[in-house]
């Protein structure tokens, strides 16, 4: 079973929030859609849950048309469940009400009472949340709230699952072990996971494949790996791998930097670098010498993090981004070099 | 710390005398009044008013019409409310225009329509009989309660639009994508979700019910239906032996069911301060088929074109008639009811009277007020805060036991002071102030919330002072949110009925006492002329601001930008 997306546009008014999105998504894949705000990830997102109707396109579940050529299957009528930024938990019920809502729905007409009960038990289980089944979500912490919300979402084991932004409202330490939680309700259900996230980390943490969009088009699809170290376009290289993006000149057999004679082999770099005269290198790729020979630049900014130190310099009239061994340092307004270590 | 100087510590005492001077001094000689029997203290009062099967009558009458009137308010509202809160319906400003018109029109001018469209002997009675039915009689208690329903409306529906609106978008989303439709939704989720601000707009309904003066004043004093309101009014007009103690029992008694209906009233609101952060949302939620929907659209028009304008339209074409109900011909057609109405001096007085009155309070409500919700909000002053109290109680109270009390405290306010007031203008604005200044301290309270302290700490953290502060920081901002308060006081003043019906003598008549001269004198066309040009000038004034908005939509200038992170966390929700 697979999920198609054919040819979408979406239209607001005079914005064209969504422009020819095609794309096949298999049975318990774990998809994680990654964009800057405003670049029609969520959009996307509400019209594959059929919260919203493309203005042109098809959404489809192998034959069966979800959206488009003139069909739209309601939300309650499709099998997925969603998990949202804001939680979405309603006040007046309790954390066990809202894993039990799902399962007063016509979608669950087929389970007997016991059955109903038992999923419930589950996924209070699974998240939890049995101590804290008589709470009402004002009585919870952020990250008990976003696992009242996945409980909700997987009580019914629906083959669809959305989950827009969950982490966004959380802190940086809940997130961490909230990715665990999630990958772990991915693993044991075997849904397909759609994930929408403005967060590259999340992306290439857990995803099995990266759609990376800008102004509601898609720019790269490919696995964490893939995506990282391969890059297909400017975009890509610096929202995702943060790349520098180092002027200079194609040769035939390499790329010499500018105003140096210094080249960098030319691997399989994309054309698209190629005919603008850059050279995409990542703030790991590059070592900064005090001796030897590599690009001339000066130190301007240092930031401590511990694992590593993170630099700014100005090469040139850019700035350049490095990631250097906590062992490393160089003070602001040192002149260095740097070194590509491919 | 600095020892607080003696001006200021004098000033403070006059503020703090002021406070009981105005607020709680005219409740207390209130109390004191309906306790006073010959010779001492006692119960007495109360224990003739309760052998007197008139007041049984009146408390009947009262809380069954009160309770009848905000059922059909809250259905009303509510059923308007989501309508206009969730679905896609086109035409939303002209709708809600012609929802919030009982609002904005006096509930006089509203009781004079009705009555004026079922006249006993008009074209819909006539019409009704001809046919066999028995003709609608307004002069009954169904009429009362059936008008107030139609008064009361908005209260509901603005109590719930807003609620409906906060409720965030994604709570119907989760709802939709466990499984369940989208009306499904709105029963399981909003409505629950709801309950409270129904019940509190309900609750606000009944009280406003119960306070209301002019309509059971204008279908009830002729057909002898007794409200406590207009029992009140008639005991203390009356003037006959032990009228104004038996009065004033009656106003503690009114009073107790107002305040206890305050009182729960606010637990309600309390109970659902947890969406009181958030933004509203005005995207549709719920969306018609396009047939349904124009269904919908037409059906709202045309009974809210029944209940608003039809008597409206009616009462203003009777306003040019020489007799009320006759044909609307050309040969019944004249200009005499307007002609006399420009000419009287007593009806032109009464507009000075009323436009002076209404100028006033709103000023004195703008400065006091604004500066009472500073001094609440940002130095957490007691006095302020006591201020808003006792002008919450004075609006809290219904119309004709405030203006009673007024009566007894003025005439002697302190021991041996009698200012002569009573009677005078003087009276009537000490009145308009201590009613209205609560809507004017809410008003400025939540513009000033809408700014965030940091704003102000900035300005002095650039080295300015605070009259800097207030020239080029707070005025700016506050002027226009504040300034909207002070219309609407502005507004309810000039069109007021129930204090100025207690309160204003010969020389101080308002322009709601003279539409209520003409109409319990039986000069209904004379009331409708100048109910005609009173409505007139409110729509009038309505429209300014409206087109006034407008124009200014287009650049706005003053943006929020600090200190409201909930838009960020909602800002990319797609659409």
């Amino acid at each position: 079973m697979s999920l198609y997306l054919e040819h979408i546009n979406q239209r607001f008014g005079k914005t064209q929030a969504l422009k020819d999105i095609s794309l096949e998504i298999k049975t318990g894949e774990f998809i994680a859609i990654l964009g800057p705000s405003g670049c029609g990830k969520s959009t996307l997102l509400r019209i594959i849950g059929g919260f919203l109707e493309p203005t042109s396109g098809v959404v489809r579940l192998d034959q069966q048309v979800y959206s488009g050529e003139g069909t739209m299957v309601p939300v309650e009528k499709r099998d997925l469940g969603m998990v949202f930024q804001s939680f979405a938990l309603w006040p007046h019920m309790t954390v066990r009400q809202h894993v039990e809502f799902p399962m007063k729905s016509r979608r669950q007409k087929g389970l007997s009472e016991e059955e109903k009960e038992k999923a419930v038990e589950q996924a209070l289980e699974s998240m939890g949340l049995t101590e804290l089944a008589d709470r009402y979500p004002g009585e919870l912490s952020g990250g008990q709230r976003q696992r009242v919300s996945l409980a909700r979402m997987m009580v019914g084991l629906p083959s669809l699952m959305l989950m827009d932004e969950p982490l966004s409202a959380l802190d940086a330490e809940l997130k961490l072990s909230m990715r665990r939680v999630i990958q772990d309700v991915h693993r044991s259900t075997g849904s397909t996971v759609l994930y929408v996230t403005h967060d590259q980390s999340e992306a290439l943490a857990m995803a099995d494949r990266i759609i990376v969009m800008q102004k509601g088009q898609i720019e790269q699809v490919g696995t964490p790996r893939d995506i990282y170290l391969h890059p297909k376009t400017e975009f890509v290289a610096t929202f995702v791998s943060k790349c520098n993006l180092i002027p200079g000149v194609w040769l035939p057999d390499g790329f010499q930097v500018a105003n140096t004679d210094i080249t960098y082999p030319a691997g399989d770099i994309p054309g698209v670098f190629r005919s603008k005269g850059f050279y995409p290198v990542r703030p790991e790729q590059f070592r900064i010498s005090r001796r030897e020979k590599g690009i001339p630049a000066v130190v301007t900014n240092r930031q401590y993090n511990g694992r590593w130190i993170s630099y700014s310099l100005l090469q040139g009239q850019k700035q350049v981004q490095v990631v250097a061994d906590p062992g490393e340092i160089y003070e602001p307004g040192e002149k260095v070099q740097l070194i590509y270590t491919a | 710390m600095q020892r607080p100087s003696f001006l200021k510590r004098g000033g403070a005492l006059l503020f703090y005398l002021l406070l009981f001077l105005f607020f709680a001094a005219p409740v207390l000689r209130l109390i004191s009044m309906s306790l006073r029997i010959p010779g001492g203290w006692g119960l007495a009062n109360f224990q003739v008013l309760f052998q007197d099967p008139r007041t049984l009558e009146a408390v009947r009458n009262t809380l069954f019409i009160a309770l009848c009137s905000a059922g059909l308010s809250t259905l009303l509202g509510t059923a308007l409310g989501f309508l206009m809160a969730y679905t896609d319906l086109r035409h939303k400003k002209l709708l809600e225009l012609l929802i919030l018109l009982p609002f904005i029109i006096p509930s006089y001018i509203i009781t004079l329509s009705w009555s004026g469209l079922f006249l006993q002997d008009g074209r819909i009675n006539l019409f009704l009989r001809g046919l066999g039915f028995a003709g609608v009689n307004l002069y009954t208690r169904g009429g009362i309660l059936f008008v107030l329903g139609i008064v009361n409306m908005p209260v509901v529906y603005l109590s719930v639009i807003h609620f409906l609106r906060k409720i965030p978008v994604d709570l119907d989303l989760a709802a939709r994508s466990c499984g369940f439709s989208s009306w499904e939704t709105w029963c399981r989720i909003d409505l629950k979700e709801a309950l409270p601000a129904i019940a509190a707009g309900g609750l606000l309904a009944f009280l406003a019910a119960m306070d209301n003066f002019a309509v059971p004043a204008f279908l009830g004093i002729s057909s002898n239906i007794t409200v406590l309101s207009t029992m009140i009014y008639e005991k203390a007009i009356g003037m006959g032996p032990g009228a104004f103690p038996a009065a004033a029992g009656l106003s503690v008694v009114l009073s107790c069911l107002a305040l206890g209906g305050t009182l729960l009233e606010s637990g309600l609101v309390s109970s659902q301060s947890a969406l009181e952060s958030i933004q509203e949302s005005r995207e549709p939620r719920i969306y018609f088929r396009p047939a349904v929907r124009t269904g919908v659209e037409g059906g709202l028009f045309l009974v809210l074109g029944l209940l608003d304008l039809v008597p409206l339209l009616d009462m203003m074409i009777n306003a040019f008639l020489k007799n009320y109900g006759l044909p609307a011909t050309a040969d019944n057609f004249s200009w005499e009811n307007f002609q006399f109405v420009f000419s009287s001096t007593g009806v032109m007085d009464a507009l000075e009277t009323s436009l002076l009155l209404a100028s006033a309070a709103g000023a004195i409500c703008l400065v006091a007020g604004t500066l009472i919700a500073y001094w609440k909000l940002r130095r957490h002053s007691l006095a302020a805060l006591l201020a808003e109290r006792g002008a919450a109680l004075a609006y809290a109270l219904p119309g004709i036991v405030l203006a009673l009390a007024e009566i007894f405290h003025w005439t002697e306010p302190l021991p041996g002071i009698k200012p002569g007031i009573y009677g005078t203008m003087g009276l009537l604005l000490i009145a308009y102030v201590t009613r209205y200044m609560i809507l004017q301290i809410k008003g400025s309270t939540n513009a000033l919330l809408a700014i965030n302290p940091e704003l102000e700490d900035a300005v002095l953290a650039s080295g300015r002072d605070w009259r800097t502060l207030w020239r080029q920081v707070l005025l700016p901002l506050l002027l226009r949110p504040c300034v909207a308060s002070t219309a609407l006081i502005f507004i309810s003043a000039l069109t007021e009925l129930t204090l100025s019906s207690m309160l204003a003598s010969a020389g101080t008549r308002t322009i709601g006492l003279a539409i209520f001269n003409f109409q319990q004198a039986g000069d209904y066309n004379l009331a409708a002329a100048l109910s005609t040009l009173i409505t007139a000038l409110i729509l009038g004034g309505y429209g300014l601001t409206w087109l006034e908005n407008l124009h200014k939509k287009g650049n706005r200038k003053y943006e929020f930008v600090s200190g409201t992170h909930q838009s960020a966390v909602r800002e990319d929700t797609g659409a």
